[in-house]
């Protein structure tokens, strides 16, 4: 467990309340069986107040302890799915540009550039008003919104590689370019890239709360946006209904953060 | 023609490449969309028989292919005309004019605010790095980031406009209150504190963590440590030096923010009832306004160049390693 | 107070209690004197592009334009026919159903300062209501020509019989008269006074300021004398869904109509000091939750599948929880609330899973390994938030008896699309409006034959050659009670046959500070002229 000895006290605290969550998302079907969206007792119940609905219920009955398990199943994965979706797509757009470079690298570039230009919140709420909201399309709407960042850093990561010794020997050894590209520079570049991480997913939980805050969430899943968004408008009356989702969001993305500042000051401390 | 003009026109026409690429993506999603904006019109107005419905499209040019629309929008927009709003019935030109400044000012205010409060907690937490001080800052306002801003925006409504009553609960100003002057701009900025609060937070803490960082690593160069060693003072150092050179990386983030800045809008303009710019692109959306939709991109897209722009030339004041035109 | 109101007519007792004791105190509020000037600021609903209510006769039109421009009648709680006079004194059909006459309000002046003469009504319904205007469309189909003999009388004459009490109910909704001087000979859908209103109403149009306000001014040369009360009425538009009910409690505005504050936060709202609950004054623009079916997929085709989801549906659950309390169970196309039309005595489908199951066993759906029988794409129309509660409760409602019910969530321009013109959708949920007579927006739902991409209307794939009939001839039958009894019997049918399921009838509530007097004191009163609405300084 090198990586573990590496951490500092906050990033083991992340990476510590990361598991946690990835195990609820992963035990959820068996702490909380049967559809998390099925009505199961009187609706508004405080939290607390009944051994079987120990969060309480919200207006139509359905029990928030359920929701936010399995919330943290579909948050999770729209979250990590959508980060990786744009890292990958942007450093794939980064190391073509950066390695290609002429008229490639610069219609790539002017695409990044356009992308960027247009805020990416709009872009995703655009996206997703085409597509209708499902997890699927959350994932790609989201991603839609964010790739640029990676694309930017590999891009530059992969031009001040690409005249190092190794990539020279590779062009010697007479490998395709396309294949230096992708199996020479990429993993060299993808380093840098992958540090956005961390903000990437934290990003993405929020886009996805902003979503659903404006309806736009996946109408057959819980997520904790969704929660959110169906919970603010009995804000005064019951304000557990947001709070507990809430909650659950800023500890999650405090943890993505915590964890991602973590590994990149151990990378750093590493020569 | 002044310098910061023709900069100004060089940086605008060198982006001509990506406006275009910019206006023909937006309008391929929007036409992709379902619906368009009659089926949006007869939501709001009841229903209307088939004749009635096929005269709408035909007068809305909705009718024909998208080619032909879009050829007919760029033929226009080459003439300077932005086009015909259908879900306003007035021209693009007209509504979009009403709408901007609103946004701007809010997204200046905000980021001035986040600038100025953030980087300033930064120093004080970057100047001793893992101090309690530090720690605390650091883990609040990680905190902060992570709340969503529209969460932020309702719970501010109801401690401050509602139980508290010291500000008002939503607009840009008080309605038709024959208000001018001084009293009319103390009016706006009472209608703005809590919009722009909860627009500026999530900044705020990522400046203070950006600045703070950057210090924590200039700590670390030979040059701060030569300077201890001569014996200049903690404070000296901190300000004069350290966080001198940390406050780079923030002043780039600001141009690379602007675009994010207007989408967070979107939500904090529909909280707080402001009739901005984000709120239109919202309605542009739903109510497949195309036209309307694509002015307000343009837009946005234009006001990121700027932004950026002037990022750049305050960049190069305060790094005189840097030139402007560049 | 009551925690819940769970009708109107007990929320109107206790209001009356209430006034009886404050009378006992000696302060009766009948004897209090109005005071007159001051503004009202409303929660704003939408900007409408085209605020013409002639034209776009539609609620968020009518909820400011009706206070600018007025029709011939408007719906009243006590007046003949439900009806009290405005623009028109009297009104009367002839026997053959060929023509309707109007005697019309002398000594009125249109904002502008010209008199309104029967011309204007001339003008009104030939050139807007029966051209433009997308109720005028069908109610008005058969108008021939207008006659005016004098100032004050116009009689619509039409080519085939009309049936009068058709044209009596739809008064309040179809006649808003426009000035003939300002839209004569120009294209009217696009004349700038679709906007800037004129009309003879107790308020003149002010001012509108895009994504801010609406305001409209007094009307000092209004017709009826000592009114409008008021000064000025603002609209306020707020977009977020909890601002209406912050405003209230901070004051910032005194009215929220249309259910602005959701009905979740009425409870603690009602609780406020200073703050009033109004669950009446929408009976003539009462909303129907329905399920529509698309009889186009072979289970739905199946009449005890249809029969099946209907025994699904806790209707308790659905008034209940997802209305709490502010709705009523319904059993057909016609509200209770409309006397004249409403049929009782029809098939009705307790909520009964067990009978469900059995129904679609004896149709064939058994159960399969995963328990589901079928799947379905349920779209629920985005306009409320009730409509996405009771989609989120369909769903799981059907689970119960094993329709495994798939929401597809759209937003608004999409989801007309995928029902009304791309018939892609299993069932929906929609909420179609009575209008007061059913031969207004009801029938459409009905009919078949009706082509692809017209909204609210039958684009299920159903066609039932006997209702089609009753329609057809409802439409001249001039006798208003063999007309409605054709009405009764096509609920009776539609009960039996299912071509959609209505399951509850709900219309909105008002909230105002308790300083507004006079409130909700008609059928249709937040969009209808405020003339007398005060507010105590």
């Amino acid at each position: 467990m090198n990586a573990w000895r590496n951490l500092n006290g906050e990033g083991r605290m992340g990476a510590v309340i990361l598991t946690a969550l990835i195990l609820m998302a992963l035990l959820a079907p068996i702490l909380a069986p049967g559809d998390p969206l099925a009505i199961s007792g009187e609706p508004l119940l405080r939290p607390f107040a009944d051994a079987a609905h120990p969060l309480g219920t919200d207006r139509l009955g359905r029990d928030v302890l359920a929701g936010l398990l399995h919330g943290t199943r579909t948050t999770l994965l729209v979250a990590f799915f959508s980060a990786a979706a744009a890292l990958i797509v942007g450093s794939v757009v980064g190391t073509l540009a950066g390695f290609l470079g002429g008229i490639a690298d610069a219609i790539l570039m002017r695409i990044t550039e356009a992308f960027q230009t247009v805020p990416g919140f709009l872009l995703a709420l655009a996206a997703i008003s085409v597509t209708g909201p499902s997890v699927p399309t959350l994932i790609f709407a989201i991603s839609v919104g964010t790739w640029t960042q990676a694309a930017r850093v590999t891009r530059a990561e992969v031009l001040s590689l690409r005249e190092r010794d190794f990539v020279a020997a590779a062009r010697t050894l007479g490998m395709h370019p396309l294949e230096i590209a992708f199996r020479e520079i990429l993993p060299n570049a993808f380093g840098p890239a992958a540090s956005l991480a961390a903000i990437s997913v934290a990003a993405a939980i929020l886009i996805e709360a902003a979503l659903s805050f404006l309806g736009f969430g996946d109408p057959n899943r819980v997520t904790w946006g969704s929660m959110i968004a169906e919970g603010r408008t009995v804000l005064r009356s019951a304000p557990y209904l947001s709070i507990v989702p809430g909650i659950a969001l800023v500890v999650t993305v405090l943890a993505v953060h915590l964890l991602g500042r973590g590994l990149s000051r151990s990378e750093r401390l590493q020569p | 023609m002044p310098p910061l003009v023709s900069l100004l026109l060089k940086r605008l026409l060198g982006a001509l490449p990506v406006l275009a690429i910019v206006l023909v993506g937006s309008f391929l999603l929007l036409e992709a969309a379902s619906g368009d904006a009659v089926d949006s019109y007869v939501a709001r107005s009841g229903t209307l028989d088939a004749e009635q419905l096929a005269q709408l499209r035909q007068e809305w040019g909705l009718d024909k292919g998208p080619a032909y629309r879009f050829k007919a929008y760029a033929t226009a927009l080459a003439q300077g005309d932005l086009g015909w709003s259908t879900a306003y019935q007035r021209p693009v030109g007209a509504v979009i004019p009403e709408r901007l400044p609103i946004t701007l000012l809010l997204m200046t205010l905000a980021t001035t605010l986040a600038f100025f409060i953030g980087s300033l907690l930064g120093v004080i937490a970057g100047a001793s790095p893992g101090s309690l001080r530090d720690r605390f800052l650091s883990v609040t306002s990680l905190a902060i980031y992570a709340v969503p801003g529209f969460w932020l925006g309702l719970v501010l409504i109801v401690i401050f406009a509602v139980d508290l009553r010291w500000l008002p609960v939503g607009g840009i100003e008080s309605i038709a209150s024959g208000k001018s002057g001084f009293a009319r701009l103390g009016d706006i900025g009472a209608h703005l504190i809590l919009p722009v609060t909860s627009l500026a937070m999530v900044y705020l803490a990522l400046y203070l963590r950006l600045m703070r960082d950057r210090m924590g690593e200039i700590w670390h160069e030979p040059f701060v440590q030569s300077l201890r060693a001569r014996g200049i003072g903690h404070w000296r150092i901190v300000w004069r030096h350290v966080a001198r050179n940390a406050v780079l990386p923030v002043v780039t983030m600001l141009g690379l923010q602007a675009a994010a800045m207007l989408g967070g809008s979107v939500v904090v303009e529909s909280v707080f009832a402001i009739p901005g710019f984000g709120r239109l692109a919202a309605e542009a959306v739903a109510r497949r306004d195309t036209p309307l939709l694509l002015g307000i991109i343009l837009c946005s897209a234009i006001t990121v160049i700027v932004a950026n722009l002037l990022v750049d030339l305050a960049y190069g004041k305060l790094d005189p390693r840097v030139r402007t035109g560049r | 107070m009551s925690r819940i109101i769970l009708n109107r007519r007990a929320f109107l007792a206790a209001t009356a209690s209430a006034g009886a004791i404050a009378a006992l105190g000696g302060k009766g509020w009948a004897a209090e004197q109005p005071v007159k000037g001051g503004r009202l600021i409303v929660a704003g609903d939408s900007e409408p592009a085209n605020l013409n209510p002639a034209i776009v006769a539609s609620n968020g039109v009518f909820f400011v334009a009706s206070k600018v421009i007025e029709p011939l009648a408007e719906q009243s709680y006590e007046g003949k026919d439900g009806l009290s006079p405005r623009l028109a004194t009297s009104w009367e059909g002839s026997p053959d159903g060929l023509s309707a006459t109007f005697k019309l309000r002398e000594g009125v002046t249109w904002h502008d300062g010209k008199s309104f003469t029967s011309a204007d009504v001339a003008f009104s319904a030939l050139e807007v209501w029966k051209k433009l205007q997308n109720l005028g469309r069908v109610v008005f189909k058969n108008l021939d020509s207008v006659d005016t003999p004098d100032d004050h009388t116009a009689i619509l004459k039409f080519s085939q019989p009309t049936p009068f009490q058709l044209i009596r109910n739809a008064l309040p909704v179809v006649t808003s008269v426009v000035p003939k001087h300002i839209y004569e000979g120009t294209d009217i859908a696009k004349n700038p006074a679709n906007q800037q209103l004129v009309g003879t109403g107790p308020f003149k149009f002010g001012e509108y300021k895009p994504g801010e306000y609406y305001l409209l001014k007094r009307n000092d040369a209004y017709w009826q004398k000592d009114e409008p009360l008021l000064d000025e009425i603002v609209y306020q538009f707020l977009p977020d869904r909890a601002a209406a009910g912050n405003a209230l409690e901070a004051e910032q505005i005194q009215l929220a109509a249309f259910s602005a504050v959701p009905l979740a936060d009425l409870d603690r709202i009602s609780k406020v000091p200073g703050l009033k609950v109004y669950a009446n004054g929408y009976e003539g623009l009462t909303y129907q939750l329905i399920v529509e079916i698309n009889h186009r997929r072979k289970e739905l085709a199946d009449l005890k599948v249809r029969q099946a989801i209907a025994h699904a549906i806790d209707h308790d659950f659905v008034v209940k929880t997802i209305f709490l309390g502010y709705a009523k169970s319904s059993s057909g196309p016609v509200p209770a609330y409309d006397k004249t039309f409403f049929e009782p005595d029809v098939t009705k489908y307790a909520f009964d899973p067990a009978k469900a199951e059995a129904l679609l066993d004896e149709a064939g759906y058994k159960r399969g390994a995963d328990g589901n029988r079928f799947t379905l794409k349920l779209l629920p129309a985005p306009f409320f938030n009730e409509t996405k509660q009771f989609g989120n409760y369909l769903r799981q409602a059907l689970a119960k008896i094993g329709i495994d019910a798939q929401i597809v969530s759209n937003d608004t321009p999409a989801h007309l699309k995928a029902v009304y013109t791309d018939h892609d959708f299993d069932i929906t949920v929609a909420t179609p409006v009575y209008r007061s007579d059913p031969a207004i927006s009801t029938t459409i739902l009905f009919e078949s034959g009706l082509p692809a991409g017209v909204p609210f209307s039958n684009q299920y794939g159903y066609a039932n050659a006997e209702i089609d009939k009753l329609i057809k001839d409802a439409a001249s039958t001039i006798d208003a009670d063999k007309r409605a009894g054709l009405y009764k019997e096509l609920q009776k049918k539609a009960a039996h046959d299912l071509p959609l399921i209505n399951v509850a009838e709900f219309s909105f509530i008002t909230v105002a500070r308790d300083s507004v007097q006079n409130v909700s004191d008609n059928p249709r009163w937040a969009v209808s002229n405020w003339s007398n609405v005060w507010v105590k300084p």
